[in-house]
């Protein structure tokens, strides 16, 4: 193996390769992973669900940053009514924390009703009623975080702790530690994924919503009620925004900032384009992307040894700025690649960003 | 063509309410700076009586970009300006700055309404403020975190060669400079005496000088104690808009550090830092906060904040806004250290974890902070000051 490390060009790829497997499977590197890419998969998901019923939704990041103020404000006061309660064993679990995540979901599904009022209803531009989501959402929940100035806390679910001898394995218990010891709305997003891919392929209600995506006016003539079923999933779609929105200030983090979403609602339409409309193609999207993210904070974190180490090191060393910018674009970078290599021409659902008018209708 | 009138009306609300809140900086403000009696300093009455020596002053702060609460640099310097205006009976007034293109145009509305003191709030407005000082001589300015750096003519160098004398070229503008190194090397021999592991770890915004200060005194500060000890580093994003703002993100790079045995951490990230001092809450160690008592701000993690690397922002900007009114203002860049009076670093107060600082610990901060009063103790050595820290 060591000599192998020592070829030029190829031996850096090997070692490359090498440092990968040993960090993935002695590191937290892959439960990481999975966590920060769960609010990108939850918006994307809320994005799938919009734009395959034939609304564009960029307004992503400003439902998720309304659902965590929310949740966050509704959890707080919660546990400041009822200070004593015991957290649940497995996940910890409080009623502040569970009254948080609804109103969380609720808050979400209340401005995607909102977006679904404006694209559906009013016909409006459904680029222009996203992007006033977006500034919405960053001055009222910033206002309003001005004047109520919380200090307090609800905590946080905890991450599940699998039993020793299932994450110990060697080979897969980097597969368990990802997949299990990380909380339950991390946890709960595989399931949606797998849940809303079978349901949007497989089901009647998926059928008709691509119909109605795709060509709303033949969905209208064999009886469907392209309205309604806009409505209904572009606020069902809020479910998952508003539950990104818990992620962020009640799982992974216990407290609100103002703009603490940082783009991750527009990295998830990324994602969304990435895994070509479908859910499980967007997860895809979000763990390779996270994915380069948690592994640059590794890499200079914990560089690796050989001549790949001695290597980076020295750039590191010779142009700092630049190796740490090279990092921050690393998951773009990488985005780029595959989305010209891999995934090739991604189409968008025919009857994306297009109000639909009944025939006969003013 | 009525429901257009839906989305019209919607709009029309959405851009009040971005209005309102931390938005679109320039509109709120120039209401009360022309109608003049801020509601704020009227409306609390001042806990000290105004001196007879001084003079009363109007006083605006023009903060950076981002948010008033922000519970260190904005909040805290703010703080001291209000608290100047108030000792000398005068009023005080604050502009929020939403985007960088916006400064002077902030800086501008407060010399329209006439304001004696213009307070500007951060490492990036410097340039603004120069132009503005040079420009209105009858006002004084006065900027945090400012190296003032001018041409020969006093106009703001871009290539910091910095040949003009800014005292003398530019003598109504004090720029703050703290020594953040010294700071951070205290903050450095409290992680190292208190680590078991041999590892801590430091988190950063971005590597601008403020960040990188904190970090090289904290490497040398702990190096000090344990010449082996390894010190872990990351800069968030090179964006200072993302990297003091990404709380997630910063938990993730502290649970990377964690993974390596990292039980000490030390946050010089802003917001973005929060996160940073949840992951050493969660996993039972101890987190050391920046620029304010972040065990008072953030009370929910004080529990494991067993001390902040403070700049006395508070302290500092009242007593040089007060000079404006006893009329003993110094001009150019004015670095504040140790050796200030009032201090305007060190660390704070450990509230509950006191019993973390033994008396030895407290032995070695003590001795290092009399080097640091004395000037015999350089905190950016061995390593420089620099990101390459050579």
């Amino acid at each position: 193996m060591e000599v192998l490390f020592d070829i030029p060009i190829l031996g850096f790829v090997l070692q490359f390769i090498a440092y990968l497997i040993e960090a993935v499977t002695t590191t937290n590197l892959a439960p990481q992973t999975l966590q920060l890419a769960t609010p990108i998969a939850l918006g994307a998901l809320c994005g799938i669900m919009n734009e395959r019923s034939g609304i564009v939704n960029i307004g992503i990041e400003g439902m998720m940053l309304t659902a965590a103020f929310v949740g966050f404000m509704v959890a707080m006061l919660v546990h400041e009514a009822m200070p004593q309660s015991e957290p649940t064993a497995i996940f910890g679990f409080t009623p502040a924390l569970v009254i948080g995540i609804l109103a969380a979901i609720g808050a979400g599904m209340l401005v995607s009703a909102l977006h679904a009022w404006l694209c559906v209803t009013v016909r409006a531009d459904q680029i222009i009623s996203g992007t006033v989501i977006n500034i919405i959402a960053l001055g009222l929940t910033g206002y309003l975080n001005r004047l109520i100035q919380p200090t307090g806390s609800a905590g946080t679910l905890d991450p599940f702790r699998p039993p020793e001898f299932l994450v110990d394995l060697p080979v897969v218990g980097w597969i368990f530690r990802m997949f299990l010891a990380v909380g339950p709305i991390t946890m709960s997003v595989i399931v949606f994924v797998i849940i809303l891919q079978i349901l949007l392929f497989r089901s009647r209600w998926g059928l008709r919503t691509r119909a109605v995506g795709e060509h709303p006016r033949a969905a209208d003539t064999v009886g469907i009620d392209v309205l309604k079923l806009r409505y209904r999933n572009v606020i069902l779609g809020g479910i998952f925004a508003g539950l990104a929105g818990a992620w962020l200030t009640l799982e992974f983090n216990q407290s609100f900032q103002n703009g603490m979403t940082a783009n991750r609602g527009f990295i998830a339409l990324a994602a969304v384009i990435f895994g070509r409309w479908t859910p499980i193609g967007a997860f895809g999207g979000a763990l390779l992307f996270m994915f380069s993210e948690a592994l640059g904070i590794a890499i200079r974190s914990n560089p690796p040894e050989g001549d790949l180490g001695v290597f980076l090191s020295g750039i590191q060393a010779a142009y700092p700025s630049l190796y740490n910018n090279a990092f921050g674009a690393m998951p773009y970078l990488l985005t780029l690649i595959v989305l010209a290599g891999v995934v090739g021409r991604s189409v968008a659902p025919a009857a994306v960003g297009r109000p639909y008018v009944k025939e006969g209708a003013s | 063509m009525q429901k257009r009138f839906g989305l019209t009306l919607f709009a029309g609300m959405a851009i009040l309410v971005a209005a309102c809140g931390p938005g679109a900086a320039s509109t709120a403000p120039s209401a009360p700076a022309s109608v003049a009696p801020p509601s704020e300093a009227a409306s609390e009455a001042p806990s000290t009586e105004p001196s007879a020596a001084l003079t009363p002053i109007k006083v605006g702060v023009v903060t950076d970009v981002g948010q008033l609460e922000d519970k260190s640099f904005n909040q805290s310097s703010n703080e001291g300006a209000l608290a100047a205006a108030e000792a000398t009976g005068g009023t005080h007034d604050v502009i929020v700055t939403q985007a960088i293109g916006d400064y002077a145009a902030n800086i501008q509305t407060f010399i329209d309404a006439d304001f004696d003191v213009i307070v500007t709030v951060g490492f990036l407005i410097g340039t603004d403020t120069a132009i503005a000082a040079k420009a209105n001589p009858d006002i004084k300015f006065v900027g945090v975190d400012q190296g003032v750096c001018v041409d020969a003519e006093g106009v703001p160098d871009p290539t910091f060669a910095c040949a003009g004398d800014a005292a003398t070229l530019i003598p109504n503008y004090q720029g703050i400079v703290f020594a953040e190194a010294q700071p951070g090397y205290l903050a450095g021999i409290v992680a190292a005496s208190l680590s078991k592991t041999g590892t801590i770890g430091a988190v950063g915004g971005t590597n601008v000088p403020a960040v990188v200060n904190y970090w090289r005194g904290y490497e040398n500060g702990a190096k000090s104690v344990n010449a082996d000890i390894e010190v872990l580093y990351q800069e968030t994003d090179p964006n200072p808009s993302v990297g003091f703002n990404d709380q997630a993100k910063g938990r993730a790079i502290a649970g990377q550090f964690i993974g390596q045995d990292a039980d000490v951490l030390f946050q010089i990230a802003g917001l973005t830092g929060v996160g940073v001092l949840e992951a050493a809450c969660d996993a039972n160690l101890v987190g050391i906060g920046v620029d304010v008592d972040q065990a008072v701000s953030l009370p929910n993690l004080a529990k494991c904040i067993v001390t902040s690397a403070e700049k006395k922002l508070k302290d500092t900007v009242q007593a040089v806004v007060t000079s404006v009114a006893s009329d003993t203002f110094q001009a150019g860049t004015v670095v504040y250290d140790a050796a200030s009076t009032p201090p305007a670093i060190g660390l704070s107060d450990y509230h509950d974890n006191a019993a973390l600082i033994t008396p030895e610990i407290q032995a070695l901060l003590d001795t290092a902070l009399d080097g640091l009063k004395a000037g015999t103790l350089d905190p950016c050595s061995p390593t420089k000051c620099t990101v390459s820290g050579t």
